[in-house]
């Protein structure tokens, strides 16, 4: 780890607090959540091989929390069946439930009656109790109804290590035991380690978005260390390439883009805030000081520049330029977008639900979103956009970036400028001097207006002097504030330090707070699914009643206090999760495998996908040479397809998308000019999300669009044509070799026999068809901006393009194994 | 050498062996989508709940909002109310645009265009529209709808999309996952976008209102342009023949299923078909959008404009041919609506676009016998204010947005011919009778292909959500 500014919010770090016991908590017991009291009560077991959270609870979530749970203002017949004081109440009719006694249980009698008008849930609901659901909650109430809280709103305990019985030489790290304990009880066995050059193709893809090189290859493969593979992930998670790939999920997370995103959509200019997070993974920045800085950074004693920079996190919303607009609208739905993006990245919550009515399977009011979306509503910000502007001006609050030769420029012309004026102010009226120099000072002035624009700016968060007045907004209606609030977090997680600010800086600290329940566990699950294709949880937006149940609870929880203390080190938890022997499995699908882990639930090999949408643009153009590696700076213009801004665009925003003419084309894609209302089609094919929302989970599709991408776009053809050149200046004179370079090449291993004689079939199908059409050749090399090589027939160049095309269209190439 | 001749048979069938190989004898008659739904659960789809009146669904989107009191809500008693302001009472401190809101007088602009009965039923309206007035017994007008949104932007999402916020699925997205394709060879949603030939005030478009939002991107609105690539990277680079590409195709698939045998992952096949039917799309796209082939006498109907790549007329031959060949959802934008000035002579050019071309499409679906299975709507996001935005001529006025209220038509299969449903008052400022939210409109249309909107949903965020959201009721007075 580099060495890094620490900054006050270490003191309280290992300070543990008494969540959710202190006073604070007990005095607003009656609305806290029913675990603090009944978890006593329950502590005895319950006899029965049925778990709450696993097995009642979704069900009660689904259909019964709409009217029975906790949204007051819908809430039927004032019970809550999310409360088990309130479920047990004896009422006129009975009680709702009565522990041990289904029979007196008036749950039971209204879900299994057959009358329509007493059946729960009501027909009308369209919801619908499955013959086995019933029996689970008759079986629940036999055994005493045990409520138990909801597995992510207590703080995660590390867990001891499972130890199984059989495999004992198999796990490498700890996560292998959780993973080993799960599958023997399936009666299966973990896979056998991948190969090398899958191994470095896999890390080097995972760790850095980018395919090995052949050299890479060469030196992991010959290095006979037994700790070979721990050196080749302690080189790549030093690769300055490193934090561009970690970079991508976060911009995802962080809604980046490089427009305003309404209406006309102009652009903004934030890449500072991009490059900012580049190198905060690359220089192992700790997760709690990464968000410290991004959610409070200007709220922090004398910030720096980048600590500014970082605060562009909670700009990166869309923002409203259109002439019409009422701006108190769109400064609330800013406000939302930063409540929405906090709560999904580091809560793993939908807040959303609340802005218009109480959460309705969860425990959160509207008075809970509104004191939420206090921390965020007291900004020096404008709800109407700059729209009459020039376009680099962007919104407030925002920061010019040092350029010291622009400035310098800028201020010698103010200098003149001034001259300028004094001369003015002494020439005599109607004199041609005086003419001469009102055109002077008028031309001078609008130089340094262009010059000020031309240094590069940040959007950054800035507290208003006066802050506003919050209020709970009645069905989430900018116009109908209801009862004042004031900044806090939620009553149904532990409480804010009496000492802490309630401002962006407390509720940082808050969420980084070593016993916060979800922000550890929400933050590893995200990053678990970066390296295994998907979350413990499978729904990493969503870690309340209604998401997913972690597949490994026990895993989730020991990654969790495990990065926590390790002081929030993210290159550490990423180290250790590549390093485990589960990771290092091989992808194959096991003999009955298939049957017994269908999904590959438990890990019985690691999981196979396709790449992102950035890696595949990215790794032709590595394979094929193409790639330029510079880090940061604005964003680039590669290949794009004509005509598509036209259909769309209006009034001041890019009317046309202009290409870069040379480096642009060929830098990483997390680069590329990000246009909201038009994204690069290209990456929507390949389910890149619009950039318009926070999003933590890209689908990942398989259509016709890829394959017409892979096949068509200039990218491809260009990275094709110039691989094509590389095998046959490279790889040998025979065919054999150049196609055996060429696979190396492209996915770091050699070509089998059968792989071999199809290629090799390819190459002299082509080369007889293009020697009879030597224009078509000559056509299809021409594609792309790199200059053709001279020593090569255009006939040859062309037939081993068609290989090239085949290597990097292969789903093995666009797959991380 | 000579070029070999293309084959598309073997490689496809190929590739449905290989997938059989696993799936054993399931996949026998289940399209693509169905398929990939059994491979990946996640990224299935839903199906109809009962049998749908409507196959699908070609909707003409009016963006920038047209004004309904020039074309369609006819209020003859404002002409003695020229230049008076609009009234408090009428109003009602509801919320103006800021682009009006400070405008010292907000008088009353009458209509410059007269009205006329059409048809049996007597439909009115505006003589901006003789070709659609023949269609009178035909479509079904609503005047009656009305919106939340107020600006451009939220108001065209809201109307996509459910919300006026992004990241909710677009109708034609809903439709995809609910329905799939009915043609394997062409997406299930198709979009198209013109430009106004007048000089008026065109909105932008954003991708989000065909987006896909949370559900697979694969139900993502296709754009089909003008030009080279009807779709996007459709053609092969120059030099790579049609042969050559199915050469290069059987080479491909070779390899990935020496892959599958190895890896045993289904996604490998599946990739396979993918290929074949990128290559069947580079066939039966550039067939489809080929108008060469249609008749002089098409082109008459449509208007000349229809022999103009891209424009709003020629889009809808394009419609026809797709509701012909199945596809499920079909969307043209045509921009220019937003006359905040000169409203007479933006709605004259705005409707030279539009009228003819619109009607001969009712026209040519009923003869085709595609009108029964296809419903049609026509309308745009919002209405526009009574009163005058800018200085009220006798000949000259503009008209500012205005969600109150506004007018659409709808036509087709379950549609109730000759109606004019809901009415507004005296200013078409409020709604008096019988209003239709967005939200019920989208009711109504799921209803007609055969979905109940409170059950088509999709998990995300723990929630099933809707294209209603929480909203939606059927307006079932709009049936045949």
């Amino acid at each position: 780890m580099t060495t890094r500014e620490r900054t006050s919010i270490e003191t309280d770090r290992r300070e543990p607090l008494s969540w959710p016991h202190s006073p604070g908590v007990l005095k607003i017991l009656p609305l806290l959540l029913p675990w603090i009291i009944f978890d006593a009560i329950h502590a005895s077991g319950n006899g029965s091989d049925l778990a709450f959270a696993r097995d009642i609870q979704p069900i009660l979530s689904e259909h019964c929390y709409p009217c029975h749970g906790p949204d007051s203002q819908q809430r039927k017949a004032d019970l809550r069946l999310d409360l088990p004081e309130n479920a047990f109440l004896a009422r006129d009719h009975g009680r709702v439930i009565t522990p041990e006694d289904p029979e007196r249980s008036l749950l039971i009698q209204r879900i299994e009656s057959n009358d329509p008008e007493e059946r729960m849930p009501p027909p009308s609901s369209n919801r619908v109790l499955t013959r086995q659901q019933k029996q689970r909650l008759r079986k629940w109430i036999e055994t005493g109804a045990p409520y138990d809280s909801h597995w992510a709103w207590d703080p995660p305990r590390r867990p001891a290590l499972p130890l199984a019985d059989r495999n004992p030489g198999w796990p490498r790290n700890a996560i292998d035991h959780f993973i080993l304990k799960d599958l023997s009880t399936a009666g299966l066995q973990p896979s056998p380690e991948a190969d090398r050059p899958t191994l470095i193709r896999r890390l080097s893809l995972d760790l850095t978005g980018l395919p090995p090189t052949l050299a890479e290859g060469t030196q992991y493969l010959g290095d006979a260390s037994p700790l070979a593979y721990e050196t080749l992930v302690r080189r790549l998670l030093e690769s300055p390439h490193y934090g561009e790939r970690m970079a991508v999920d976060w911009l995802d997370a962080a809604r980046y883009a490089d427009t305003n995103g309404y209406q006309v959509d102009r652009d903004r200019e934030t890449y500072a805030w991009r490059d900012w997070v580049i190198n905060a993974f690359n220089e192992n920045k700790p997760f709690d000081q990464f968000t410290v800085e991004q959610l409070a950074g200007d709220l922090l004693p004398r910030p720096t520049l980048p600590q500014l920079i970082a605060t562009g996190f909670n700009r990166n919303h869309m923002m409203n330029e259109e002439g019409g607009i009422i701006p108190e609208e769109f400064l609330a739905e800013y406000c939302a977008d930063r409540v929405e993006t906090t709560a999904t990245i580091w809560l793993g919550q939908t807040f959303l639900c609340a802005r218009c009515h109480d959460h309705k399977f969860d425990p959160f009011t509207q008075k809970d979103y509104y004191s939420f979306y206090a921390f965020f509503h007291h900004i020096e910000e404008q709800g109407r956009g700059n729209y009459g502007a020039p376009i680099r001006r962007n919104n407030p609050p925002m920061l010019q970036l040092p350029a010291p030769e622009l400035e310098a420029k800028r201020d010698q012309l103010k200098l003149r400028l001034g001259e300028r004026k004094r001369a003015l102010s002494a020439a005599a009226e109607d004199s041609p001097e005086r003419k001469q120099l009102e055109t002077e000072v008028e031309a001078l002035s609008t130089r340094i207006d262009e010059v000020d624009l031309e240094i590069p700016t940040a959007l950054i968060m800035r507290e208003r002097s006066e802050p506003r007045q919050t209020h709970v907004l009645v069905r989430g209606a900018y116009d109908q504030p209801g009862e004042p609030v004031t900044a806090r977090t939620p009553l149904s997680l532990p409480p804010m330090e009496a000492d802490w600010p309630r401002n962006r800086l407390g509720l940082a600290k808050w969420l980084i707070h070593p016993n916060h329940p979800l922000t550890a566990r929400v933050t590893v699950n995200r990053l678990w699914q970066r390296l295994f294709g998907k979350g413990l949880v499978a729904t990493p937006e969503n870690f309340g009643t209604r998401g997913a149940l972690p597949t490994h609870p026990q895993l989730l929880d020991w990654l969790a206090v495990e990065f926590v203390e390790s002081g929030w080190n993210v290159k550490a938890l990423v180290r250790l999760m590549v390093t485990s022997a589960t990771y290092r499995q091989s992808s194959r699908v096991p003999a009955g495998a298939r049957e017994r882990d269908p999904g590959n639930r438990l890990y019985s090999r690691t999981p196979r996908y396709r790449l992102q949408a950035e890696a595949i643009r990215d790794q032709a153009l590595a394979v094929s040479g193409l790639l330029l590696t510079t880090i940061g700076g604005p964003s680039v213009r590669p290949y794009h397809p004509p005509g598509l801004y036209e259909q769309v665009v209006a009034g001041k925003g890019a009317k046309t998308y202009r290409e870069d003419q040379g480096a642009g084309l060929y830098r990483r894609t997390l680069y590329s000019y990000w246009k909201r209302s038009v994204p690069n089609p290209a990456l929507l094919a390949f389910d890149a999300p619009f950039r318009e929302t926070c999003v933590v989970k890209r689908s990942r599709t398989n259509t016709p669009m890829q394959a017409l991408n892979l096949m068509n776009d200039p990218t491809f053809v260009e990275a094709s044509r110039v691989l094509a050149a590389e095998m046959i200046e490279h790889g040998g004179s025979e065919f054999g070799n150049r196609l055996d370079y060429g696979f190396r090449r492209t996915l770091g291993r050699p070509p089998q026999n059968a792989e071999l004689d199809v290629l090799k079939a390819t190459i002299q199908r082509s080369l007889a068809d293009f020697q009879a059409f030597p224009g078509d050749a000559q056509a299809l090399v021409e594609t792309g901006r790199t200059p053709l090589p001279t020593t090569i027939a255009p006939t040859e160049l062309a037939a081993y393009s068609i290989a090239a095309s085949i290597l990097l269209n292969l789903d093995e190439t666009i797959t991380r194994e | 050498m000579k070029r070999s001749p293309v084959n598309d048979a073997i490689p496809h069938e190929a590739a449905r062996m290989a997938r059989r190989q696993f799936l054993s004898s399931t996949t026998s008659g289940i399209g693509v989508a169905a398929l990939a739904s059994l491979l990946n659960p996640i990224h299935g789809r839903a199906s109809s709940h009962f049998p749908g009146k409507a196959k699908r669904v070609i909707w003409l989107t009016q963006a920038g909002a047209p004004s309904q009191l020039d074309l369609f809500d006819y209020k003859p008693h404002l002409k003695a109310r020229f230049g008076q302001s609009l009234p408090d009472s009428v109003r009602r401190g509801q919320r103006l645009t800021g682009m009006t809101a400070h405008q010292e007088t907000h008088p009353i602009a009458p209509s410059l265009f007269r009205f006329h009965r059409h048809g049996d039923s007597g439909m009115h309206l505006s003589e901006l529209l003789p070709h659609t007035a023949r269609h009178a017994d035909e479509i079904c007008l609503v005047r009656s709808l009305h919106t939340e949104a107020i600006n451009h932007d939220p108001a065209m999402t809201l109307l996509q999309t459910g919300h006026p916020l992004s990241g909710r699925p677009s109708f034609g997205a809903w439709a995809s996952y609910g329905l799939g394709a009915e043609n394997e060879n062409l997406p299930a949603f198709v979009v198209m976008i013109s430009r106004p030939s007048g000089p008026t005030n065109a909105q932008p478009l954003h991708e989000r209102m065909w987006g896909s939002g949370f559900l697979p991107t694969r139900h993502q609105g296709v754009r089909f342009s003008p030009g080279k690539d009807p779709v996007l990277f459709l053609s092969n680079p120059a030099g790579i023949t049609r042969s050559r590409r199915r050469a290069m195709l059987r080479d491909l698939a070779t390899l990935n299923r020496i892959k599958f045998k190895e890896q045993r992952d289904p996604v490998i096949t599946d990739r396979i078909e993918q290929y074949e039917m990128a290559f069947r799309l580079q066939s039966s796209v550039p067939e489809l959008a080929d108008l060469s082939r249609e008749p002089e006498t098409v082109f008459d109907r449509y208007g000349s404009e229809s022999k103009k790549p891209g424009t709003f007329a020629a889009h809808c031959i394009l419609a026809r041919r797709l509701a012909e060949r199945g596809v499920r959802f079909i969307q043209l934008y045509h921009r220019g609506w937003d006359q905040h000035n000169k409203c007479p002579a933006g709605l004259r050019t705005q409707c030279a676009d539009t009228d003819q071309a619109s009607a001969a499409l009712l026209t040519e679906l009923r003869e085709r016998g595609l009108l029964d299975e296809t419903v049609v709507i026509w309308g745009g996001e919002f209405g526009r204010t009574v009163y005058s935005q800018g200085t009220l001529k006798r000949d000259d006025y503009g008209r500012d947005h205005h969600p109150r209220c506004y007018s659409i038509w709808l036509a087709g299969a379950g549609i109730r011919g000759g109606l004019t449903f809901g009415r507004t008052d005296d200013f078409s400022y409020n709604i008096v009778k019988d209003p239709v939210h967005i939200h019920d409109l989208n009711a109504t249309l799921l209803h007609l292909l055969g979905f109940d909107h409170t059950r088509l949903t999709y998990r995300f965020q723990g929630r099933n959500y809707r294209l209603t959201d929480v909203h939606g009721q059927i307006v079932r007075r709009l049936f045949a």
